[in-house]
C-alpha cells in the first residue's frame, strides 16, 4: 500500500485527496483533511478520480497513421516524424504555418514548456489552449478592467461573505466543493441571487432566482447599476478613492431603466430593482461567474459589467468580496499564467514589448523570438479550413467535441496536413491524427497545478504510466532535442518551475520545497513571500479600478420561426468535458449513460415528446439525436444538452461566432428546431 | 497487564510486521491521519478515529474479482501474509461485527474473508479521542485493545492471537487507572446514541413528513462520500476491463445517493430524487436494518458527518428530525 499526495484532475477547484494503490495498481482515494480547500470532502468526480487510470484503453505506445491505419511506431520514429514534418511545412509556408495547442488538464511545467517549444524552437507565436473556449473573456475584460485577469478573491472568502450573486454558473455542479460552500453560506443566513434561467440547485436556495433570457446579461447588469446610482446606493468613498472613468459608466447606465432591462431579460422590473438593493445593501458582496457571462459573442461585455457592479458598491480588495470567475479546467488558470497563449509569455508579459522578448531569448538561449502575436485557437480553426494553416500539434485537447460547430472543425482537422495528438486515450481528435503520442496521467507524473484562486499545487507520480507512454514534460524535451535545441534539458519538473520563477515575477516565488502542504497562492513575487489570497487590496494591479460601460448587444443568432428553440450548452455533474476520463469510470458513466435534451414540459407536450423519446435536434449547422429529458429546470422554448457525447455531440449545433476581443465563441445561444423522432 | 510505553511503540510495530501485513493509524505528510503501513509515515495512535473506514483493510474503495484468461477463470488472490489492523474505535468495532454477519450471512462473499480471515484486530480506546478526549473502553470483539492512560498505552487482550502478540511486553499494575477508565466509559455521555433511537423511533413511526427529505436532498450533491466513508456501507459496483489477452472484474464501492444504483432496465428510477434517495439512506440504517438484524445499523462512527461538504451526515439530520418532529407531537 502506497498513498500520494496530489490534486484532483478535474475541475479548478483544486481539491486534494491522496492516491492509495497497491502493487501498482490503483484502488482508491482518500481526500486530505487538511486541505483549505476540500476539508476532508470532494466531489463524486474527486472520489472517482483513480478508476479510469488502468482502462484498458489507454495508448501504450506510439501511432502512425500507414496506408490510412494508425499503427504502432517507435518513440524515436515518431518524434522524428513530428519534426521533420512540422519543419518541412515551415519551410514551405512560412513559421505561422504550424499551430500549437496546449492543454489546462496538462501542469504547469508542461504548458511552460510547449509554449517555449513553440517559441524557441519552432519561431511562431501560434501556442493557445482551451483557455479560449472558456475564460478569454475573462482575462480580457478583468485584465481591462482591474489589471489582473484572475479571480479576485479565495474561496475561504464564501465563508465571510454577506451575499453571493451567482450568475452564470452551476457551481454545485462544475464547482461542486465551491457549491457547498455557497449552500453553506446560505445556511448560515447570507443571501443569495442566483441570476440564471435553469433552475439548478442553488436556485432552490436562492434568496432572489432571475431567470433571465439567455444573452441579456449586459442588460440586467446595467439595469442593477442604474437602480444603485439613481438611489445612491453606491460606494462613493471607494468610486473616489479607487477607481477611474465612474462618469463614463453612470451616463452609460442613466438610461438603463429597470423597465428598459426588463423588456429585454424578460424579468419584472421589480425584480430588477430587488436585486440592484440586495446587492447594494451586503456589507461584502461577492460576484461568482462561470460560463454563462463568458461564452457570448459579447463575453467580454457581460465581464466588463460584472467587474463595474464590484466597483461601483466597493466590493473589492476585502474579504468576502470581488469579482470571482470560477475557472473550469484543473488548471486552466495555470496554462494562462504559463503563457499558452499567443500574445503573452508567462505571467502575462506581452510579447509585443521587445524589453520582454530580449529577456525571454537570452534566458532561453536563442537570437530572436518572434514579435507578432500569434492565432487564438479559434481563428487557427478558421485558417486550417482555409488552408492557411498546414499543422497543428494538439497536446490532451479535444477540439473536435470541444469547439463550436463540429462540421467546421472536423473540415479544418482534415484538412490540415500533418495532425499530432498527443493525449491519453484514443480520443475522437486523436482517432483523426497522423501521429498520436501517448502522454502519462496526472497520476503518472509530477508537476504544479494552479486551481481557480491561483493556488500553485503539486501533482505527484503514484505509479509509472502503461506501456511506453511518457509524461507530457518528457515528450515535449525529446521533441526540443530532436530539433537540434539544447536549451530544454532538465532532470524534472522540478528544474522547469525554477525556470519559470526566474522569468515571471508572479510565480518568483515559487519552488517546489515550498509548495509541500497545501501550495502557494500567486502573486508571490519572492523566496520569502507567503504568497496572496486576496487581489487588489491597497490598489489595483493596474492602479485604479476602471469602469467600463458596455452596451447590449443581442446574441449573434435569435429564434425564428424554422429554428424556434433556443439552445444553450454545458456540462453535467457526473461527466467532464469530452468524457475520455469520466465515460470509462464505471460510476460515472453509469449515471449519464448517453446524450440528452433537457426540455419544458410545456413545450415537450406541444410537440407530443415523452421522456426519454428520441429527438431530432437540428441548428443551421447540423443535426443530432439526443434522448429527451422532460424537466422544469429549463425555461419554456430553452433547451440544454450537454457537449460530453460523442454520439449526440452538443457542438455539431452551436454557433461559430466569435466576441470579437476574445475570441470566445457563442456556445451559450443558439437557434435550434425540434422533432421526434418516429 | 501488559503495557506499551511511546518510546518502544515503533520497535514493537516494526517487529510485527514481520509477521503481519500491517495496518495501523498513521500521519500522512500532510496531516491527514489514515490506517496505512508503516512506510506511509509516523504512527499515530492519538487522534480518535481515523477519517476513512477501517474496514478498507478488507475490501478496499476498488479491487480485483477475477480475471478471465482463455477460458479459466482466476480468482483475486489472498493476502501473502495475515493482516493486522488497529486502530479500530469501539463503535468502529461494532461496525466491524456487523458487516461481518452479513457477510458471512447466505451467500458468503468470499473475497471479503478471504482478507477477512485470520486478520487480527486491535482497538484504541482511553485518553487518545482528539485533544486527549475519551474514548470508551471496548472490553472485546478484537483481539486485543490498546488503552490510553494519558502517558502509555495498557494492553488488554481477549483471544490467544492477542495475547501472542502481546506476549513480550512488559506487566505493568494499572488496576486502577484501568478502573477509572471503565467507570468514565461508562458514564461517558451517550446523547448520540439516543438521539439516533429517537430518530429511529420517528421514522418507524412514520413521523418524518416528505417535504423534510425535499429539503434535505436539495442540500445534497450527491458526492457519495457519506456512502464511501460509512463503515457499515458495502453495496458495490461491478465492472469489467477487455485487456487484448484477458479480462478484469473488479469491484469497487458503490452509492445509493447516486441515480444509476436504483435505475431500473427501463431507465426509470424509483428512487429518482435526491430527496428520495437520501430518505432511504437514512432509513436503511434507522428503520430498515433494525427490521432486518435487530439493531440501528449506525453506530455513530461520525466519518458521514466529518465527509458531507453541507452538513447533512446521519447525525446531523437525526438531529434536525428530533429538533423537528419529535416537538411537533408534544404540541
Ligand atoms: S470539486 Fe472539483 S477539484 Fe474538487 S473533487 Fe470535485 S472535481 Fe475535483
Ligand atoms: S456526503 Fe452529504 S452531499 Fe455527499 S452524498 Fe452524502 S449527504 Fe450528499
Amino acid at each position: 500500500m502506497k498513498r500520494t499526495l496530489t490534486v484532483c484532475p478535474y475541475c479548478g477547484t483544486g481539491c486534494s485527496f491522496y492516491l492509495v494503490s497497491d502493487g501498482g495498481r490503483l484502488v482508491g482515494v482518500e481526500p486530505s483533511t487538511t486541505h483549505p480547500v476540500s476539508r476532508g470532502g470532494l466531489c463524486v468526480k474527486g472520489w472517482n478520480a483513480f478508476a479510469f487510470v488502468h482502462h484498458s484503453d489507454r495508448l501504450t505506445t506510439p501511432l502512425i497513421r500507414r496506408n490510412g491505419t494508425l499503427t504502432p511506431a517507435s518513440w524515436d520514429e515518431a518524434i522524428g516524424l513530428v519534426v521533420d514534418r512540422l519543419r518541412s511545412i515551415q519551410q514551405r509556408h512560412g513559421y505561422d504555418s504550424v499551430m500549437f495547442s496546449s492543454s489546462a488538464k496538462a501542469t504547469n511545467e508542461e504548458n511552460y514548456l510547449l509554449m517555449k517549444l513553440a517559441r524557441a524552437v519552432f519561431a511562431t507565436n501560434n501556442i493557445d489552449h482551451c483557455a479560449r473556449l472558456c475564460h478569454s473573456s475573462t482575462v480580457f475584460g478583468l485584465a481591462e478592467t482591474f489589471g489582473s485577469g484572475a479571480m479576485t478573491n479565495s474561496i475561504s472568502c464564501f465563508d465571510q461573505t454577506d451575499l453571493i450573486l451567482v450568475i452564470g454558473s452551476n457551481t454545485t455542479e462544475q464547482h461542486p466543493l465551491i457549491g457547498t460552500r455557497i449552500l453553506n453560506a446560505a445556511q448560515r443566513g447570507a443571501k443569495l441571487i442566483v441570476a440564471d434561467n435553469r433552475r439548478i440547485r442553488l436556485a432552490r436556495h436562492a434568496d432572489l432566482h432571475l431567470r433571465h433570457k439567455n444573452g441579456s446579461d449586459v442588460a440586467l447588469i446595467n439595469g442593477m447599476m442604474h437602480v444603485i446610482i439613481t438611489e445612491g446606493l453606491m460606494d462613493r468613498l471607494f468610486i473616489e478613492q479607487r477607481t477611474e472613468n465612474y462618469a463614463a459608466l453612470a451616463a452609460n447606465v442613466a438610461d438603463w431603466t429597470p423597465e428598459r432591462a426588463a423588456a429585454l431579460t424578460g424579468l419584472e422590473a421589480d425584480e430588477i430593482v430587488a436585486a440592484a438593493r440586495m446587492f447594494a445593501a451586503a456589507g461584502r458582496a461577492m460576484i461568482v461567474y462561470s460560463m454563462g457571462i463568458t461564452q457570448h459573442s459579447h463575453g467580454v461585455d457581460n465581464v466588463r459589467c460584472c467587474a463595474a457592479l464590484s466597483l461601483l458598491t466597493g466590493n473589492l480588495g476585502r474579504p468576502g468580496t470581488g469579482v470571482n470567475p470560477l475557472r473550469g479546467q484543473n488548471n486552466v488558470q495555470g496554462g494562462c499564467d504559463m503563457g499558452a497563449l499567443p500574445d503573452v509569455y508567462s505571467g502575462y508579459q506581452k510579447v509585443a514589448d521587445p524589453l520582454q522578448r530580449q529577456k525571454f531569448a537570452r534566458a532561453w538561449g536563442v537570437s530572436t523570438l518572434p514579435e507578432r502575436a500569434g492565432l487564438p485557437l479559434t481563428h487557427a480553426m478558421d485558417a486550417a479550413a482555409s488552408g492557411l494553416l498546414r499543422g497543428m500539434f494538439i497536446m490532451g485537447e479535444n477540439p473536435l467535441l470541444s469547439d463550436p460547430d463540429q462540421a467546421h472543425a472536423r473540415h479544418a482537422l482534415e484538412n490540415l496536413e500533418l495532425l499530432v495528438v498527443q493525449d491519453i486515450f484514443l480520443s475522437e481528435t486523436a482517432a483523426m491524427a497522423d501521429v498520436v503520442l501517448p502522454a502519462a496521467c496526472y497520476a503518472e507524473k509530477e508537476g504544479t497545478f494552479t486551481n481557480t484562486e491561483r493556488r500553485i499545487q503539486r501533482v505527484r507520480k503514484a505509479l509509472d504510466p502503461p506501456g511506453e507512454a511518457l509524461a507530457d514534460w518528457e515528450i515535449i524535451c525529446a521533441l526540443a532535442e530532436r530539433a537540434g535545441y539544447g536549451g530544454m534539458r532538465y532532470s524534472g519538473p522540478s528544474q522547469v518551475m525554477d525556470e519559470i520563477a526566474s522569468l515571471t515575477p508572479i510565480y518568483g516565488g515559487i519552488a517546489y520545497d515550498r509548495l509541500d502542504r497545501h501550495g502557494l497562492q500567486w502573486p508571490c513575487p519572492g523566496k520569502s513571500h507567503s504568497g496572496t489570497p486576496i487581489l487588489h487590496m491597497e490598489s489595483f494591479t493596474r492602479g485604479l479600478g476602471r469602469f467600463s460601460p458596455a452596451s447590449y448587444r443581442p446574441p449573434a443568432e435569435a429564434v425564428d420561426d424554422e429554428y424556434p428553440f433556443v439552445l444553450t450548452t454545458g456540462r453535467t455533474y457526473f461527466h467532464w468535458h469530452t468524457g475520455t476520463m469520466t465515460r470509462r469510470t464505471h460510476l460515472l458513466d453509469r449515471e449519464e449513460r448517453t446524450a440528452f435534451v433537457e426540455i419544458h414540459p410545456d413545450d415537450a407536450g406541444r410537440l407530443d415528446v415523452r421522456d426519454r423519446d428520441e429527438l431530432l435536434v437540428a441548428s443551421r449547422r447540423g443535426e443530432i439525436r439526443v434522448a429527451a429529458r422532460l424537466t422544469a429546470m429549463v425555461v419554456p422554448g430553452v433547451v440544454f444538452i450537454p457537449f460530453h457525447f460523442a454520439e449526440g455531440a452538443a457542438n455539431a449545433l452551436t454557433n461559430n461566432v466569435l466576441d470579437p476581443e476574445s475570441a470566445i465563441p457563442e456556445f451559450k445561444v443558439c437557434a435550434v428546431r425540434i422533432r421526434r423522432v418516429v | 497487564m501488559k503495557v506499551l510505553y511511546p518510546e518502544h511503540i515503533p520497535a514493537f510495530f516494526t517487529a510485527l510486521a514481520s509477521r503481519f501485513e500491517l495496518r495501523l493509524p498513521v500521519m500522512l505528510s500532510d496531516g491527514t491521519r489514515t490506517i496505512g503501513s508503516l512506510e506511509d509515515g509516523p504512527i499515530a495512535l492519538m487522534g480518535g478515529a481515523v477519517p476513512g473506514k477501517p474496514t478498507a483493510a478488507f475490501f478496499p474503495q476498488q479491487g480485483p474479482v477475477f480475471t478471465a484468461v482463455e477460458g479459466a477463470v482466476l480468482p483475486s488472490s489472498d493476502q501473502a501474509n495475515r493482516l493486522f489492523v488497529a486502530g479500530f474505535t469501539g463503535r468502529d468495532i461494532d461496525c466491524l461485527r456487523f458487516i461481518d454477519r452479513f457477510f458471512a450471512d447466505g451467500w458468503r462473499d468470499d473475497i471479503y474473508f478471504r482478507q477477512r480471515a485470520g486478520a487480527v484486530i486491535a482497538g484504541v480506546s482511553g485518553y487518545c479521542g482528539p485533544g486527549g478526549a475519551l474514548l470508551p473502553l471496548i472490553g472485546g470483539g478484537c483481539d486485543l485493545e490498546f488503552v490510553c492512560d494519558g502517558k502509555c498505552w495498557l494492553v488488554l487482550t481477549y483471544s490467544q492471537a492477542g495475547e501472542g502478540i502481546a506476549a513480550e511486553l512488559p506487566d505493568t499494575d494499572a488496576e486502577e487507572v484501568l478502573h477509572q477508565i471503565r467507570i468514565e466509559s461508562l458514564t461517558a455521555a451517550n446523547e448520540g446514541d439516543e438521539l439516533i433511537q429517537r430518530a429511529s423511533q420517528l421514522l418507524r413511526a412514520n413521523r418524518v413528513p416528505d417535504s423534510f427529505w425535499s429539503e434535505i436532498g436539495d442540500r445534497c450533491i450527491s458526492c457519495t462520500g457519506c456512502n464511501l466513508a460509512c463503515p457499515t456501507c458495502t453495496c458495490f459496483g461491478v465492472q469489467d476491463w477487455r485487456y487484448a489477452n484477458n479480462i478484469e472484474r473488479s469491484r469497487m464501492w458503490d452509492s445509493c445517493q447516486l441515480d444509476g444504483f436504483m435505475r431500473e432496465a427501463s431507465g426509470h428510477n424509483p428512487l429518482g430524487s435526491e430527496a428520495l434517495r437520501t430518505r432511504r439512506r437514512i432509513h436503511h440504517k434507522l428503520a430498515a436494518d433494525p427490521e432486518r438484524w435487530g439493531e440501528i445499523s449506525c453506530f455513530l462512527c461520525g466519518r458521514c458527518d466529518v465527509v458531507c461538504p453541507t452538513g447533512i451526515g446521519i447525525l446531523a439530520v437525526a438531529m434536525e428530525m428530533v429538533d423537528r418532529f419529535e416537538q411537533e407531537t408534544i404540541r
